[in-house]
């Protein structure tokens, strides 16, 4: 038990520091006639120098940049505005990232309160994954062992036990 | 490391599928009774692991741990593995849940190799173990990398220049997952032996 236990504090050594995480994160809104993006992998930790690729309708490219040292990119409104606009952030070998504005966004200019709602949005977003979540998480990873270690007693009792 | 939603095509995401679902049932298969905390234990690892990021200059990479999980756990790493990413991915989004099976197999095959190739050198010495561990931590990202630039490759990319972006990018990864990998090693050979499947037991 004791070994046990010692292994457990290893593993636990190893992996508490604090972190961040390496999701994807693509945020956008419109404010005073331009697009505003923000791309990062997390709270604090900005998407840089990452390809910025936006289409229209029938996956048509519209506009192409890339994201600053801030993770942001910033573009006027397309001239044409008769659909949803896809925003999509290329953050590297195998991690993309996809944000919509919905066409009403696009032609109406936000409230101020709109842009304060999208910016309560965007920092749930990005926030860092909870202790509560962590921890639920190992539960479960115990959970299915449990399964699988009673599954695997029953079949070396056999049927009759 | 992890593969998000809709960059690879469909016969990547099934190939991947398909391999992780033969991989976890011999896996499985293998797990003993009394070897399921320990797979467990290094499961919960490996899905706390990914948290943990090393920035060193412009760049910021996740731990992984596939090296030292493989290592222990041989072809039960792949049910481990791929259980933690579910879970990643539905509590922490990382990676897609289509990619999946691509994912399990990018991060858990290079681990059960490492298993193969590394674990007749633990237990041999003191000096041996830890060289065993390095290698199994630094080696399980080099093939994870390569793995990686698979998949985009059969997908879309171009295969040499993806590559090395990836493993220039994951340097830093091998060098510390291999550190840690050799210390975790070396130290539970001295404290609790019975959990490396060697038969080797230094100073036994």
């Amino acid at each position: 038990m004791k070994k046990i236990l010692a292994f457990i504090v290893l593993v636990l050594m190893i992996s508490s520091t604090s972190a961040l995480a390496h999701k994807v994160i693509v945020f956008a809104w419109v404010e005073q006639g331009r697009i505003h993006v923000e791309g990062s992998f997390g709270s604090d930790r900005p998407a840089k120098n990452c390809e910025i690729k936006v289409t229209g309708p029938n996956k048509i490219l519209v506009h192409k940049g890339i994201t600053d040292a801030q993770g942001m990119y910033s573009f006027a409104l397309p001239q044409i505005l008769d659909s949803d606009l896809v925003i999509e952030m290329n953050a590297g070998p195998g991690h993309l990232g996809h944000w919509t504005i919905p066409k009403d966004e696009l032609v109406a200019e936000p409230t101020p309160e709109a842009v304060e709602k999208k910016m309560a949005e965007k920092q749930s977003l990005e926030k860092k994954p909870s202790m509560s979540r962590i921890a639920s998480g190992i539960a479960l990873i115990f959970g299915v062992a449990f399964v699988v270690a009673w599954i695997k007693q029953k079949k070396k009792d056999g049927p009759n036990a | 490391m992890h593969i998000s939603e809709g960059v690879l095509s469909g016969q990547v995401l099934a190939a991947g599928a398909v391999i992780t679902i033969v991989g976890t049932t011999i896996g499985l298969k293998k797990i003993d009774y009394d070897q399921m905390v320990h797979v467990a234990i290094l499961a919960s690892a490996f899905f706390v692991a990914s948290l943990i990021h090393v920035n060193i200059g412009p760049v910021s990479v996740h731990l992984i741990l596939n090296g030292v999980v493989g290592l222990l756990l041989g072809l039960a790493a792949f049910p481990a593995i791929l259980t933690a990413l579910v879970l990643q991915s539905l509590f922490f989004q990382y990676g897609g849940l289509t990619a999946l099976g691509v994912n399990a197999v990018i991060m858990a095959l290079p681990a059960v190799l490492v298993h193969y190739l590394f674990l007749p050198m633990v237990g041999k010495s003191e000096k041996l173990t830890f060289i065993a561990g390095f290698f199994a931590g630094f080696f399980s990202i080099v093939f994870s990398c390569l793995l990686l630039g698979m998949a985009l490759w059969f997908t879309d990319e171009n295969f040499l220049k993806t590559c090395v972006a990836i493993i220039s990018a994951h340097v830093p990864v091998m060098v510390i997952e291999g550190i840690i990998t050799g210390f975790c090693v070396s130290f539970l050979l001295k404290v609790y032996p019975e959990i490396l499947p060697t038969k080797h037991k230094v100073g036994k």
